[in-house]
Order: C-alpha cells, then sequence, then structure tokens
C-alpha cells in the first residue's frame, strides 16, 4: 500500500544476467576442472602396427599415460611411414625393414597418427588413432555440447 | 555528419551497419574493374586448374588442381567466405564468366541496346527450386574419394561445371547455372544465411514508388539481376549472389549492404522450403559421413569409398543414400513431430519439419569447418611446393619445391574442433528456440526441446568422430 | 562516356587475353625440353619403367629425370659402384650416368613398391668402343656352374637337431679343425652336412657329441664370413630380401603373408610357392654356399625368386651368402 515502497523487480539486472552468469560458470568449470588423465603405474608396451594401403593394423591402439611405448611399424606392401599428431614424432618403414619409434607418453588424450609417406592416392586419409590413458577433452566436449544445447532452451537472451 | 547513419531494415528491429554510406567502399564495390580483375584471375587459376589436372602428375598432393581446389580454396571458402562472407565466394567466382560475357557481349558493363546472346529461355518452372542442386552434390559426394585425389578426376570435373555454366547461359536468361545447378551454390547459398552480411534495400517503400525497376530490369549502367531476384523483396540471403548489380544498376541510391547480427536470415519466417531443408540434411549427413569414412582409421570404408564400381562401393552408395535421405531427416522428423506435442500449434507436421530443419543450419557450417580445419592443417604444407612447382615437372618457381610435407597445429586441432562444434551447436540450439518462439505463446519455447536434443545427438557423433 | 566505356571494354578484353595466354605459354615453356630422358616409376601392375629400355654411348652421359608416378620407388643400376637414388611421387631426381664400357645393363626398383616390386627393371643398352683395358671386375663363371649343380633339385638331408647349431658355443669348444678339412674351398663348394660328416669322419672328433659337432659347423662357417661381408649381406638382405623371406629368415616375409590389401597373391596369375626357410634344417644343411649362389644368380625354380644375376656383383652375393648362414647358425648362443 505504501506507493514508496520498492518492489525488487523480477526483471531487475542482476536476476535477468543471472541464467549468463550460471552458464559461464559451469561452462568455465568444464573447461579447468582437473579430471583423471589415466596415468597407470609406467609400464612398458611394445604395439605392432602393420601398414598397407591405406589402412594401419590395428587402427586403434590403447596404452596409459606415462607408459614407455614402443612402436613397431611393418608396411606391408609399399613405403610407409607413421606420423604421430600432437607428440609431433615420424617414423618410416619399407617393407622387409620393421622400424621402430619409442617415446614416452606423457600425454593424455587421443591422438592421431597419420602415414606419411606418399603411397597412393587415398595416402592423405590413412589414417589411426592412439589413445593415452582417458580422452579428457572428450569427456569436456560433451559436457560443453550438452551445456550448449541447454544454452539454446534458456532464456539467455530476450 | 558524425559518422554513417546506422540503416533501419525493414523486416527487424535490430540495427544494420550499411558499407555503401563509407565513400571508398562504394566507389570500390560499384567500380567493375575491382571485380573483374579478381574474376580475371580466378578464371586464370580455374583453368590453371584444369590443365595442371589433365598434364600435370597424377600424384595429388604434387598437384595444382588437387592442392589448391580442395585444399586452398576449399580453406578459403568454408573457414572464411562462407562463415564471414556468405556468398563472398559468389561475387568472384569465375565458373560462370564465361558465358555471361557471351550473354552480354561484353566484359565490363552493359555493351549498348542489342539483347543478350543467346536463345535467353526461361528456366522451367518446375525445376525452380534446389532440388538439381541437391542431386547435384549427392552425386558428387558419392565420388568424393576419387574426386578428392585424383587430378585428372578433377580437371574433369571443373571443365564439366565450366561447360555447363556456359551452355546455360547460352540457353538460359541470366545465371541459370548459379541459381539452379551448380552444385556449390547450392549450400552456400544455404550456409549465407548465417552470414553478417546482406545485400538489401534501404527502404521498400522508396522501391514501391519506382516503376522502371531498373535492378531487374537492368540499365546502362548495369545489368538486371543475374540471379532473377527482385532486390527490393530480398529477405534472405539464400538467392542473392552478391554480384553487385543491382548497387549499379538502382538511380535512387537504395542499395545497401549491410553488416548485420549473424544468422540474423534464420528467424526469417518467409521462403521455408523442403528443397532447402534437404540442403541441410544432405549437407550435415554428408559431413558427417566424410568425417566416419575419411578420417576415421577404418581403412575398409576407404577403398570400399575408393572403388568406384566394386560391390562395397555399392554398399557405401546405398549406405550413403539412406543415411543421408532416409536416417537423419526420419529422426530429425520424428523429433519434430514430438516438438508438435509439446506446445500447441496450428502448423502442419510438414511445415514444423522445414521450419525446424533450419536450426541446422549453423550446426552443418559448424560440421563443415570442424571437419575442414582437420585436412587443411595436416595439409596446407603442400601449397608451398605446389606453388614453385604446380604441375609436379620439377619446376622450382619460388624456391620451395623441396618444401617437405609437415602437419600444422595438431595439437591444438581437436581442440578447436571441439570448440567449433559447440559454437555451432549452442547456435543451432538458439536458433530453435527463436523457431519454437514464433509460436506467440509462453510454453512456445519446449518445442525447441526435441529439436535440441537431436542436434545434441549429432554433435555427440561429430566430437567422437573428431576427437574420439 | 560510350567511348571511355569502350576503351574500357577492350582493355579488359585484353587483360583477360593476355591472362589466358600467358598462361598456356607459361605452360608451354615450361615443358622438359632438355637433352635428359623422363623416365616414370609406376608400380609394376601398372607399367613399371616407363620407359623401360634406354640407349646411351660409352663415355657420354646419360642424363635421366627420374619421378615417381604413384608411391616410393628407388633407382640404381645393376652392378654398378652408384649409390642408389629415391625416386619420390611427383618429384624429380636428376641424375647423370657415365659408362666406361659397352653392354647391357639393368636398371631396378630399390624400394618395395608392391608384391611385384622385384619385376620392376630396365635395361640400358650401351654401345661404343671398349676401353683398351680389359675390364677390371673378373666375370669368371659363378661356381655352381662350374660344378655343374642342379639348383632345381632337391637337396634336403634328413638330419635331427636338437637344439639350433650355435656358433658361439662351437668356438668355446677350442678345436682347431684340421686345415684339410676346412678350406675356403670347403665353405664355398661342400653342404654343412657334408662338413660334419668330415669331422665325424675325423679320429680328432672321437669325444664329441653329434650335437657338438654342428656347433663347430657353426662356428666354422661364421670364420669364413668377415664382419665387412656381414654387414654388406645383412644390409643387402634387409632392402632386397627381408620382404619375401622375412627378417628373420624363415619365409614369412609381409609379401608372403596375406596382404590387407591385397586379395591375389600374384596379380600375374600365377601361384606362388613360399620363400625359403633359412631356418628349415633339412634344406639348409643339404645345401652348399655355391647352391644358395646358384639360386640368388639365377632364380626362377617356379618359385617367385628373382634372379640377381645382373643387379648384384660377385662379392655382394658371396656377402648375402655368408649373412644367410647366420639364420642357420646364429652368433648368439643357442637357445
Amino acid at each position: 500500500m505504501n506507493a514508496q515502497a520498492t518492489v525488487t523487480s523480477i526483471t531487475s539486472p542482476a536476476m535477468r544476467h543471472r541464467p549468463r552468469f550460471v552458464m559461464a560458470l559451469l561452462a568455465l568449470a568444464i573447461v579447468f576442472i582437473p579430471l583423471p588423465t589415466g596415468s597407470g603405474v609406467p609400464g612398458s608396451r611394445d604395439m605392432h602396427i602393420a601398414a598397407a594401403q591405406y589402412n594401419f593394423s590395428p587402427g586403434i591402439i590403447r596404452v596409459d599415460q606415462g607408459d614407455q611405448v614402443t612402436i613397431e611399424l611393418e608396411s606391408m606392401d609399399v613405403v610407409h611411414g607413421l606420423y604421430l599428431d600432437g607428440y609431433d614424432l615420424e617414423v618410416t618403414a619399407d617393407p622387409g625393414q620393421t622400424t621402430s619409434l619409442s617415446f614416452i607418453a606423457d600425454k593424455s588424450g587421443t591422438f592421431r597418427f597419420r602415414c606419411s609417406v606418399t603411397c597412393g592416392p587415398l595416402h592423405p586419409f590413412m589414417i589411426g588413432k592412439l589413445k593415452v590413458g582417458n580422452n579428457t577433452l572428450l569427456w569436456r566436449g560433451m559436457a560443453l555440447a550438452v551445456l550448449a544445447a541447454a544454452v539454446g532452451l534458456w532464456k539467455v537472451r530476450q | 555528419m558524425e559518422g554513417p547513419p546506422v540503416t533501419r531494415s525493414t523486416d527487424s528491429r535490430q540495427a544494420r551497419y550499411d558499407l555503401t554510406r563509407i565513400p571508398v567502399a562504394k566507389a570500390l564495390l560499384v567500380n567493375r574493374w575491382p571485380q573483374f580483375l579478381i574474376r580475371a584471375l580466378a578464371l586464370s587459376g580455374f583453368l590453371f586448374a584444369i590443365v595442371a589436372g589433365l598434364g600435370g602428375t597424377p600424384v595429388g598432393s604434387r598437384n595444382f588442381s588437387i592442392v589448391f581446389v580442395w585444399i586452398a580454396w576449399w580453406a578459403l571458402l568454408i573457414l572464411v567466405a562462407v562463415p564471414l562472407a556468405g556468398r563472398g565466394w559468389c561475387t568472384v567466382c569465375p565458373i560462370p564468366m564465361p558465358g555471361e560475357w557471351l550473354q552480354n557481349r561484353a566484359l565490363l558493363g552493359p555493351s549498348g541496346k542489342k539483347p543478350p546472346f543467346g536463345l535467353g529461355r526461361k528456366w522451367p518452372k518446375g525445376l525452380r527450386n534446389i532440388w538439381v542442386q541437391n542431386g547435384a552434390f549427392a552425386l558428387m559426394a558419392l565420388f568424393s574419394a576419387v574426386v578428392l585425389t585424383q587430378p585428372v578426376v578433377t580437371a574433369v570435373i571443373l571443365a564439366a561445371l565450366l561447360l555447363v555454366a556456359t551452355g546455360s547461359s547460352m540457353i538460359f536468361e541470366r545465371r541459370a547455372f548459379c541459381r539452379y545447378l551448380c552444385p556449390v551454390g547450392g549450400f552456400i547459398g544455404l550456409y549465407s544465411q548465417t552470414a553478417p552480411i546482406e545485400v538489401r534495400v534501404r527502404d521498400t517503400a522508396v522501391c514501391a514508388t519506382h516503376t522502371t525497376k531498373s535492378c531487374y530490369t537492368g540499365s546502362e549502367d548495369g545489368f538486371g539481376c543475374p540471379w532473377g531476384a527482385f532486390p527490393g523483396g530480398l529477405v534472405k540471403n539464400t538467392y542473392c549472389g552478391a554480384c553487385l548489380e543491382c548497387l549499379r544498376t538502382c538511380p535512387l541510391d537504395n542499395i545497401a549492404i549491410n553488416i548485420r547480427p549473424a544468422g540474423a536470415d534464420l528467424s526469417q519466417l518467409r521462403g521455408r522450403k523442403l528443397d532447402e531443408a534437404f540442403k541441410a540434411f544432405i549437407m550435415l549427413g554428408s559431413a558427417f559421413v566424410y568425417s566416419a569414412v575419411m578420417l576415421g582409421p577404418w581403412g575398409q570404408l576407404k577403398t570400399a569409398a575408393y572403388g568406384i564400381g566394386s560391390l562395397p562401393w555399392l554398399l557405401y552408395v546405398l549406405a550413403f543414400l539412406v543415411f543421408v535421405f532416409g536416417l537423419l531427416p526420419g529422426l530429425f522428423y520424428v523429433a519434430s513431430r514430438a516438438s508438435r506435442t509439446l506446445a500447441p500449434t496450428r502448423h502442419t507436421p510438414r511445415r514444423i519439419f522445414v521450419a525446424y530443419a533450419y536450426a541446422l543450419v549453423p550446426l552443418g557450417l559448424a560440421a563443415w569447418i570442424a571437419f575442414s580445419l582437420s585436412f587443411v592443417f595436416t595439409n596446407a604444407s603442400y601449397i608451398l611446393p605446389v606453388l614453385s612447382d604446380p604441375l609436379g615437372w620439377g619446376w622450382n618457381l619460388f624456391g620451395t619445391a623441396g618444401y617437405d610435407w609437415t602437419p600444422f597445429f595438431t595439437q591444438m586441432l581437436p581442440v578447436l574442433q571441439t570448440l567449433v562444434l559447440v559454437v555451432g551447436l549452442a547456435w543451432a540450439g538458439i536458433t530453435a528456440r527463436r523457431i519454437a518462439q514464433e509460436g506467440n505463446h509462453p510454453a512456445a519455447w519446449r518445442q525447441a526441446i526435441p529439436i535440441n536434443l537431436f542436434c545434441l545427438m549429432v554433435t555427440i557423433g561429430f566430437l567422437w568422430l573428431f576427437i574420439g | 562516356m560510350v567511348i571511355h566505356r569502350l576503351r574500357a571494354e577492350w582493355a579488359a578484353r585484353l587483360l583477360l587475353i593476355f591472362l589466358v595466354s600467358g598462361l598456356f605459354v607459361a605452360i608451354m615453356a615450361g615443358r622438359n625440353t632438355a637433352q635428359a630422358v623422363e623416365v616414370h616409376a609406376v608400380m609394376p601392375e601398372s607399367g613399371g619403367w616407363m620407359p623401360g629400355n634406354l640407349s646411351a654411348e660409352v663415355n657420354v652421359p646419360l642424363d635421366l629425370r627420374l619421378t615417381s608416378d604413384d608411391v616410393m620407388h628407388g633407382f640404381a643400376v645393376g652392378q654398378q659402384p652408384w649409390p642408389a637414388v629415391a625416386v619420390v611421387p611427383g618429384q624429380f631426381t636428376d641424375l647423370s650416368l657415365i659408362f666406361d664400357e659397352p653392354g647391357i645393363y639393368t636398371y631396378y626398383c630399390t624400394r618395395w613398391c608392391g608384391l611385384n616390386h622385384w619385376r620392376m627393371r630396365g635395361t640400358i643398352e650401351v654401345t661404343g668402343k671398349a676401353s683398351d683395358q680389359s675390364s677390371t671386375g673378373s666375370t669368371r663363371q659363378p661356381l655352381y656352374l662350374t660344378l655343374d649343380l642342379d639348383i632345381d633339385a632337391s637337396h634336403e638331408v634328413d638330419v635331427q637337431l636338437e637344439r639350433p647349431p650355435s656358433a658361439a658355443h662351437g668356438e668355446k669348444l677350442d678345436f682347431t679343425i684340421p686345415s684339410r678339412i676346412l678350406t675356403r674351398e670347403h665353405y664355398l663348394e661342400q653342404t654343412p652336412f657334408e662338413f660334419w660328416m668330415a669331422l665325424r669322419a675325423d679320429p680328432g672328433t672321437a669325444d664329441l657329441s653329434d650335437t657338438e659337432l654342428w656347433d663347430l659347423v657353426a662356428f666354422a662357417w661364421h670364420s669364413q664370413a668377415t664382419p665387412d661381408s656381414l654387414l654388406l649381406g645383412q644390409r643387402l638382405y634387409d632392402q632386397n630380401c627381408a620382404a619375401c623371406h622375412g627378417d628373420k629368415g624363415n619365409g614369412e616375409g609381409v609379401m608372403a603373408r596375406p596382404n590387407l590389401a591385397q586379395s591375389d597373391p600374384d596379380s600375374f596369375g600365377r601361384a606362388l610357392l613360399p620363400p625359403g626357410d633359412f631356418t628349415d634344417a633339412q634344406k639348409m644343411l643339404g645345401a652348399s654356399s655355391a647352391l644358395l649362389q646358384g639360386k640368388i644368380v639365377r632364380g626362377g625354380m617356379g618359385t617367385g625368386m628373382p634372379y640377381w644375376g645382373t643387379i648384384f656383383t660377385a662379392d655382394e652375393i658371396q656377402a648375402l651368402v655368408d649373412y644367410i648362414w647366420t639364420f642357420m647358425f646364429p652368433l648368439t648362443a643357442g637357445e
């Protein structure tokens, strides 16, 4: 009844922007929250990869973070190579001459490896995957995707 | 004058910034020489790509036709031109030019009172949609493994595009090829709806009193809209080819080139069509299939996609067509039916389906950008040696012929792809919500829920393919 | 204003013609019109060396420009000291060869380029006058011809080994082998089995077991090879033989296994027998170095084994033989 009583408007700036703050906070949390990277007791892994036109076999290999990894590359038909994304390592193998690449898998995540020697028309698409520990980027990406889908539904903008 | 006044568009309350108010900008755009020079250079490059593909080395990574078409030009198109300038590539595209120059009997500006050269027939009424372009793109997608890797095949396709464009200019009026046939133009048009730039009239009232409509019929300063659009009626970017003719012909200075909020066209109620909706599915679906086949670790898929005529290839074709034309739209239809039940609406299921399909436009663009980032970053290093030795004949024009293949930014790539996809998803969700709120009902936003879920599922699928 | 337009129009037309024709002129100008012969390499299923025949003259440089149209290849000329060069897809390698003597030379691919890589050979016919001095390399007949060996005949012996013979054990026995039993000729011409029999017959070995005698055989064979020949042999084996015979010499090289991407074992339509197993005691102990040399030189035998007579020099083949024996007679202590 008091005409001078202040009524907190339900559209006051603070409340209108609150969803945005919440979203932003959630996004930051998803991006920066520490997650287990999947490092067990660092062991030694010897993996054998056969390379043929246009396929690595096996195409997906898994190690734990911190492992001493040795990849033996065996070419089955023509000269192939293996370049590992993220680690920036490369090795070439002629058929009959298996070569090795040895490194410590200190970075966790999923890294593509590609053929590094022109081996035919589909050479740029000759790709495999190395999984080191947990793929925390994928988890974060999926969580961000859920957040993004929610953003569309929330009244973030007028 | 404190600066260029902000122009109010007739179809939105949102501000537009008209570039043509800047005298230098307007002069550059109206003058035919800058556009002609770029077109001439692009045409030379295009012809060179054909020659390189036919006569150069069969090794794709050392041939101009593969590296400069599928890596350099494609990167420019999908990473820069389309997201930032919508139909910007169409402004300078060389493919229709020989036909158009023949039609106009001139390279620069109208030649006088002679009628256009050629039969000048009207495009068949039944084909005045983008279904032919949809089919052309899907057809190319079925052969993509060979097209992207064999210089000769790329050359043949480029030559075929040139011949068809020139031929259609001789038979039909205006730019029939660009508007109804070009497979690239089909998706550039769809994705130009997301662009932060548009060509519109400043004030439709001015057009109402202008009887000549020289923007459509042409004048001594320029040609009538080659795309067959009436600039006064443009509300979306989809069928405006950004050729700048109307800027030259309008005698009332009523054409504006606006910087505007990205994606403004997606909320446009008018002009939502089934053929465009299916274009969105074709683009989204083909990005998914390409990501799985070309960027995945499954060699058998690649061999199947490459072995044209073999049984595995036929199975691949079947799977592709079923996924792109059946499964994806089918699932989306289910989602749109669910939307219909979540809030009252007077629209038919088909109309709801088509309307919400426009939410897939930013998602599809994001998917294509994320896909392209992968092979562009890893193979951009081929550009330097091919600059020096475009035909693989052992030249060394700029001294870079010996530059070794070096993938760039492989550590950053998965992060970038994630960001692009997440932004695309958010944008798709916001678009879906905006479309839902056209319903004018307090609970209308709920219709967006199944659509957002669909987009979320698709995005998670892409995330798994790119970074999983 | 109309004249202004017309001038601009013609300027535009000239510019376009200049650009487009300039392009073609540039391409024409850039074509290879040099003296060099362009040789394209593709996988043998698609043609191999193109051209597959070259001609040259004595003491006149043969300029070659080598390129590959598909995968990585290599180029070398048989029995010549020039190092092999890589033939890279889409790039050119320039080479200049000078021949001292007339004759027919064989050039071959040195990087495995598929199942039929070993077929990838071409010939260079060199004409002209021979130099005054006779050729320095002796072209004496390969031993298998001198001995009139039938390299296609079976050379199996029935021997039961308890364990692989070990040259290290043989050395530890500290037994001096009489020189009448072991000479270079014995090593080259006798089979290990014949040598073992000679050892067994010798009274000095009476208190040595059969197995220990095999160790002696292993040691004797090993001592006939020099570290240099073993190094050379290993290098040649890895580059040329391992793909079929396996890096462990057991005949299980990548080319012998069903390939991931290839469905037919031989795209030339013939069935192949598996490559020889150099750890197979029955076959190896009955084979002499001369026999092995013969198989390497002549190939054939319906097995897909190429002939290397025009590719390797006599010393290189001997080095290969020395190395091949290490599969049967490993250097490390036997298990």
